[in-house]
């Protein structure tokens, strides 16, 4: 299988803190990938490297076969990687429906100038909306609604833009039992579609369900990875993260 | 894999319903449309209703600020960043244009699109160094601007004629003071026309989406595939356009530039205070906002002199605002009238959490 996301020992420190120490991983392309790992492992910010939101100090990242190591995070995200962020992020103050409108790529200078809500482009962002079961909230700005609407809206925005491959940080953090099962099954359609994931997720039973594949980080690097099967029982795993 | 862009149409979407934010509740829409109406209908006719050429050229200072916090509103309000140093824009707008007409000979006209020109393309490298800070420190830098502009200026005095001074010749000449004025009037009524349609252009367009995107959360627009400082960059050279034209009109009107009052904080500080109070989500806020302090500074300059108790006054107001109307006077009016109108749909705020799960659960055949 191709290598769709990879990473040759990235690091980055803050001050004192080693926060990635030398990662070098490969997602696959088409696969539900998982990232697992102890709190303050490394796993947001080997996204925020990933997605050019930080700088690493050394190390290269390639997608599809091109260094993107340096670019803007807007051209990563042009590139195809769309990211979620572990404290969801909507534009608070707009619509849901202006939020996933938010994600248009206008197409050029003159493209910039027609109107954000074209028959079209509506139409597709309500098309997202109903997927993930807020188009009730349509013209309901952001700030005012649940945590859980909010991280479904933010999925919606990201996925407006069509992204090949979607980073999640931690999508089932603080939502119900029935949300993360929508969750869970929404992720593996998507992959049906053709979307490659990589998930950073502290709830298990999710990770364990719905991945192909898992790398688990303990203090900036990978220390094991696998199908679940073989994470479930590497000791290794079971010492650094699982606590048993 | 389809692009992101509107070639792609999604199969089998179902036709939008014109939801409620098709538009406005209709009282509000109709209020809106009567109260532009009528304000047109005023700002028109103003000059033939002006007792005297004092009045009229007070009214062509207020529309001056009306341009000049509706251009700045391009930057403050779409993107968030609050520049004090718009004023030196307008200062150089005015030098250009003043410079042009005395040093090179231009007629009037031409000097003034020339140095709407020249004033955009130095505002490049400008929102280069400036764009790049957010917050405090864009404030602070815009500020800069003005204090190195007023130095350069003041001191530069072969060229600029210092702190003497620079006399602008009038564009017409044979005309009596009346007249100068009235024409200068409609010429700033113009602008305005002009400014306000090209934000009301961009507010509604994809561009415009994105400048609020970074309003909202600069890093999450730029994660969703906005090239933020781009697009930061065009607005600020627009804005400064527009900017250096209301400072170029204002040389050829008023005929007599001081680096002093070409180059001071109070300009960009009067252009933030106008378009907070009318409100800078909204497309007539800066006006409103223009209007109403515009006419008091020269209410109280008239009255009162030269005076540092309009400061004084517009300080207190600016507090008041800030505290009492954070989004502004036009929004506070909105909401006022939205409470006598029946036909609204109930605010969002007034869902309750129980009305959500309602309608979640109808929406899901009653599952979740
Ligand atoms: N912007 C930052 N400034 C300083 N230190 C940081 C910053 N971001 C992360 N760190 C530090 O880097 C280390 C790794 O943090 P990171 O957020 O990547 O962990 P994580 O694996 O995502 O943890 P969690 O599961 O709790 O989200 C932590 O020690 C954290 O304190
Ligand atoms: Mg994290």
């Amino acid at each position: 299988m191709t290598a769709s996301l990879e990473t040759t020992d990235l690091r980055k420190a803050f001050g004192g803190v080693t926060a990635l120490d030398g990662a070098t991983v490969r997602f696959r392309h088409g696969q539900v990938n998982a990232l697992i790992g102890p709190n303050g492992s490394g796993k947001t910010t080997f996204f925020n490297c990933v997605t050019g939101m930080i700088r690493p100090d050394s190390g290269r990242t390639t997608y599809r076969g091109a260094d993107i190591t340096r670019k803007a995070p807007h051209a990563i995200a042009r590139a195809g990687i769309g990211r979620t962020f572990q404290l969801c992020r909507v534009f608070p103050r707009m619509t849901a429906l202006d939020n996933v409108l938010a994600a248009v790529r206008p197409g050029g200078v003159l493209g910039g100038l027609r109107g954000a809500r074209s028959r079209a482009q509506t139409d597709r962002a309500r098309e997202w909306l109903t997927r993930l079961g807020i188009e009730h909230l349509t013209d309901v700005e952001a700030r005012n609604m649940s945590w859980g609407q909010q991280k479904l809206l933010e999925l919606a925005g990201v996925l407006m833009a069509d992204p090949e491959t979607v980073l999640l940080d931690e999508p089932a953090g603080g939502v119900n039992p029935a949300l993360l099962d929508r969750i869970g099954t929404l992720v593996r359609e998507l992959n049906a579609e053709g979307r490659t994931f990589v998930i950073v997720e502290h709830n298990m039973d999710l990770v364990m369900s719905i991945s192909d594949h898992i790398v688990v980080f303990d203090r900036g690097r990978p220390i094991a990875e696998g199908p679940p099967s073989m994470i479930r029982t590497d000791e290794r795993v079971l010492g650094a993260y699982l606590g048993v | 894999m389809p692009s992101a862009s509107d070639t792609v149409t999604a199969p089998g979407a179902a036709p939008a319903p014109p939801g409620p934010a098709a538009g406005r509740p209709r009282l509000g829409r109709v209020l809106t449309i009567a109260a532009v109406v009528a304000l047109a209908a005023a700002v028109l006719a103003f000059p033939g209703l002006a007792p005297n050429p004092y009045i009229l050229s007070a009214g062509i200072v207020v529309l001056n600020y009306a341009v000049l916090s509706t251009s700045w509103n391009f930057v403050g309000g779409f993107t968030g960043y609050i520049s004090l140093g718009h004023g030196a824009l307008a200062g150089l707008g005015g030098y250009g244009t003043g410079l042009l007409v005395t040093k090179a000979g231009l007629p009037s006209l031409a000097a003034l699109v020339l140095a709407m020109l020249l004033v955009a393309l130095i505002a490049v490298p400008i929102g280069f160094a400036a764009l790049r800070v957010r917050g405090a420190s864009f404030v602070i830098v815009s500020i800069a601007l003005v204090l190195i502009m007023l130095l350069v200026f003041q001191s530069w005095a072969s060229v600029t004629g210092g702190s003497r001074g620079l006399v602008v010749p009038r564009p017409f000449p044979d005309l009596l003071r009346p007249e100068h004025h009235r024409v200068f009037y409609y010429l700033y009524a113009g602008l305005l026309a002009l400014a306000l349609g090209v934000w009301w252009l961009i507010d509604r367009s994809r561009f415009g989406l994105g400048l609020k995107a970074i309003r909202e959360d600069e890093d999450k627009a730029e994660a969703l595939g906005t090239p933020t400082f781009a697009y930061k960059l065009v607005v600020f050279v627009v804005s400064a356009a527009f900017t250096a034209l209301s400072g170029g009109l204002y040389a050829l009107w008023f005929g007599d530039l001081d680096p002093v009052f070409q180059f001071s904080i109070l300009t960009g500080s009067y252009m933030v205070l106008m378009a907070l109070l009318g409100g800078v989500r909204n497309l007539f806020g800066p006006l409103v906002g223009a209007l109403v302090v515009g006419t008091a500074l020269e209410f109280f300059k008239g009255s009162f002199g030269n005076t540092p108790l309009h400061l004084v006054a517009t300080g207190v107001l600016l507090g008041l605002v800030v505290m009492f109307m954070p989004d502004g006077v036009l929004p506070a009016l909105r909401n006022l009238f939205a409470r006598f109108d029946r036909t609204r749909q109930s605010s969002i705020r007034e869902v309750s959490a129980a009305e959500l799960r309602d309608q979640r659960l109808q929406s899901t055949g009653g599952k979740a």
